[in-house]
């Protein structure tokens, strides 16, 4: 018996060291997305994980776990509370995360995650419908400062980044609108479409094939933007700003050096492939890459933005 | 539910092939929730709540084989119906989607909710108290308005309200399981004999006298599925009110009318086609599955759009064809093949069917959202439905507040917003005084026939 239990003991201390030796990764990685399957977040996440396993190497295999839930919440608080051993990796929306550390009581913060690779960045669009009178960037605020209040403007939710880009555009240009939140941005386009609302915010890869019955004033883009080329960034027409939709992977705090190296690596050789470029492109998702730390800077740089809107205009 | 699980199983195929594979899973499951809604009162999906209003009864009375039988037949014309409509008449049809705006959605909702009183029946104070609990539970999770949180206690997974299956799964399918069990181990013989309803063939020509319920109920379907947000319960309500409204014999609705399983049932597919016409034409789901459907469509690089019928016609046109035949076969396949034998899940001892419902309620509603957070939820809806029943609190009322009365609730305040709240906004459009005539018509049309024709009783009495 005795004998026995020492050479269990044995085996199972030899199982450890070699489980510390083995090669990252052993077992499969768990992908959380915080969307239904279908949805933007999923998506990117499906197209970007075969490339992903590719150049992981050593026949990793990805696994895609949906967990929906309160815009992704749900998903990312699991993230924050995994072990932070490689296995357990998340999609991560901005400026939604962040804004949830603000109007609702979360369980992580800021510094709860390794943050990897942000890949999506799809920049705001001020848009009116094709019917409207109002042609130009320039007219809008014309219009506004005539009537304050007088132009209602459609976006899909508070606390998103359609209603930070909503908040900055009415600060940097000091005009009123009235918000019209329809909760998600399919409701917001139709809305847009029909003329049922006078303006709205939408992002760039929502309008690709709408240029029939939907005008694109401005793109709050440092450059103007492939899927929409023809329009002027909001910085040309005068006005400072630079807001969007942003996506990326995360995994929880306290990552090994050795094994986040590895991950981002895989992320930077996949951003690299031009066959993952063209596949963002076919499922209309502005890809820029912002790896590590300068994701790190970029989710602060959000999060400071979101403070600032939440102190002087809480949107609950 | 049945797609939103077996969609990444799709994302592997070629397009056309998972788009099929998407259609006909569509087309299927709006006929598989008739299944458990006729043979067991537990609607398989929300859109078959008015299937059980007959179909149940009728497999009480042994005919529940012929219920099947109306339902596969009324559900591949419905099907049909709708993929022809899609098929040729997309684009006008997507303009119609554009007219409605938050104040006629708001109208819409209003005329549902004012048509289906008629549904309530029995004791219409009950009838209010459960609509009433369903309006309260529909008001669930975060206000898109102020964002502020209501009646979420501190539950991330209440944020975005409750799930309709959850409810549905809870108030419908515990109380008859928990009945099941009470009843005696044996099943029940004598109206086991009596399941075979004969031959599907043989009964095939002899439900021609439906052809009136089915065009009406497709053109009820088709409408309800472009307009954005209704869905297939919306439709299957409103058909099966029309149906009864317009039959020679409304007394017999809800104890077996076989004509009310076909409305029913050729509504809910014919809106299964048609929601995909805004979807496919402006990017607009019309329902939650075809906003699935849409993610599918992204997948495989095929960005939904004006654009799509003039860059991949053969796709566009091929998934429409897919559609077609998806509900033809259905007749072959759900009616030739299936129908009977589903029908002898009856035939199971009691205690063995009543298990194998509880465990495939508890797997359905985990898989909803991975979570056993909706697994408690839908225990308690079930506790709740269970003492409904005990008490004779109509279920139905409690389906249609979930689904409209916070969809009524927030177009009303969305259309005050952008009419930066003037009430005037809710009737400066025609097609919300169209609605408006309609709803004033629903309410009023049967006490102005009522009042005409003992008007010209009295006259012929007079006249003799």
């Amino acid at each position: 018996m005795n004998i026995f239990r020492t050479a269990m003991f044995a085996s199972a201390a030899a199982l450890v060291a070699s489980a510390a030796l083995a090669e990252y990764p052993e077992r499969d990685i768990e992908l959380l997305v915080g969307f239904s399957a279908g949805g933007g977040t999923d998506v990117m996440a499906r197209t970007l994980e075969p490339f992903l396993e590719k150049y992981i190497g050593d026949g990793a295999n990805v696994v895609i776990k949906n967990i929906p839930g309160a815009s992704g919440q749900i998903a990312v608080t699991q993230v924050a509370e995994a072990e932070p051993d490689g296995y357990t990796i998340g999609t991560y929306n901005l400026p939604g995360v962040m804004a949830r550390t603000l109007d609702r009581e979360a369980d992580y913060t800021a510094d709860s995650f390794t943050y990897l690779a942000n890949v999506v960045n799809d920049p705001n669009v001020i848009v009116t419908p094709q019917s409207s009178s109002i042609t130009s960037m320039a007219q809008l605020i014309e219009e506004a400062e005539a009537d304050p209040g007088a132009i209602t403007m459609g976006i899909s939710g508070l606390g998103g980044d359609d209603h930070f880009m909503f908040i900055a555009l009415e600060d940097a240009t000091a005009t009123d609108f009235t918000l019209v939140p329809f909760g998600s941005s399919a409701p917001t386009r139709t809305a847009i479409m029909g003329g049922h609302v006078a303006a709205g915010i939408l992002n760039v890869s929502e309008i690709a094939g709408f240029e029939e019955s939907i005008r694109v004033l401005a793109i709050a883009s440092e450059e103007s933007s492939e899927y929409a080329p023809d329009v002027p960034t909001l910085k040309s027409e005068g006005i400072d700003v630079v807001n969007g939709s942003l996506r990326g992977f995360v995994a929880p705090e306290g990552l090994s050096e050795e094994v986040e190296q590895k991950l981002m690596d895989a992320f930077r050789q996949t951003f690299d492939d031009p066959e993952f470029q063209q596949a963002m492109r076919d499922t209309s998702n502005p890809t820029r890459l912002s790896l590590g730390e300068d994701f790190r800077m970029l989710n602060n740089a959000q999060l400071e933005f979101a403070k600032r809107v939440w102190e002087t205009s809480p949107w609950k | 539910m049945a797609i939103s699980v077996l969609i990444p199983f799709t994302f592997a195929f070629e397009p056309l092939v998972a788009l099929g594979l998407m259609a006909g899973i569509y087309n299927g499951a709006m006929y598989g929730g008739a299944i458990p809604a006729v043979l067991l009162r537990i609607p398989g999906t929300p859109a078959a709540v008015a299937t059980s209003f007959d179909g149940y009864p009728m497999a009480q009375q042994g005919r529940g084989g012929y219920a099947l039988q109306v339902a596969v037949v009324s559900s591949s014309i419905g099907g049909i119906a709708s993929a022809l409509a899609l098929m040729l008449l997309a684009p006008p049809l997507a303009r119609l989607t554009l007219l409605f705006g938050p104040s006629e959605i708001f109208w819409i909702a209003v005329f549902a909710m004012t048509s289906v009183v008629f549904l309530l029946g029995g004791n219409p104070i009950k009838g209010l108290i459960s609509a009433a609990f369903g309006i309260v539970v529909s008001l669930c999770g975060s206000d898109i308005i102020t964002g502020y949180d209501r009646f979420t206690f501190g539950h991330l997974e209440l944020l975005d309200g409750i799930n309709i299956v959850v409810l549905l799964v809870g108030l419908y399918a515990l109380p008859p399981v928990i009945d099941l069990l009470q009843k005696s181990s044996s099943p029940d013989a004598s109206k086991a004999s009596e399941l075979n309803a004969g031959s599907f063939w043989a009964n095939l020509p002899g439900m021609r006298r439906f052809a009136k319920t089915w065009a009406r109920s497709s053109v009820i379907g088709i409408l309800v599925g472009i307009l954005p947000g209704a869905g297939g319960s919306m439709a299957a309500f409103l058909s099966y009110n029309e149906a009864r409204r317009d039959s020679t014999n409304p007394k017999d609705w809800g104890k077996g009318e076989p004509e009310g399983v076909a409305a029913a049932e050729t509504a809910n597919n014919a809106d299964t086609a048609s929601a995909l016409i805004p979807a496919l034409t402006l990017g607009i789901p019309g329902t939650a599955v075809a906003a699935i459907m849409l993610g599918g469509l992204l997948v495989h690089g095929l960005q939904p759009g004006p654009m799509l019928f003039r860059e991949n016609p053969d796709i566009v046109f091929g998934f429409m064809w897919q559609f077609l035949f998806g509900a033809m076969l259905l007749i072959f396949l759900g009616g030739s093949l299936a129908t009977n034998n589903f029908a002898r899940v009856l035939l199971l001892p009691r205690p063995l069917l009543g298990s194998i419902i509880i465990a495939l309620m508890l797997i359905g509603v985990y898989s909803i959202h991975g979570r056993m957070f909706d697994v408690y939820l839908m225990l308690g809806f079930g506790l709740v439905g269970f003492a409904m029943d005990k008490l004779d609190y109509p279920l139905p009322p409690v389906v249609l507040g979930v689904i409209l009365g916070a969809f009524a609730e927030q177009n009303l305040r969305l259309a005050l917003r952008i009419g930066r709240g003037d009430w005037s906004i809710l009737w400066t459009n025609t097609a919300s005084v169209v609605l408006i005539l309609l709803t004033g018509a629903v309410v009023v049309g049967p006490l102005v026939m009522r009042t005409i024709r003992k008007w010209r009783r009295t006259k012929n009495i007079q006249g003799e």
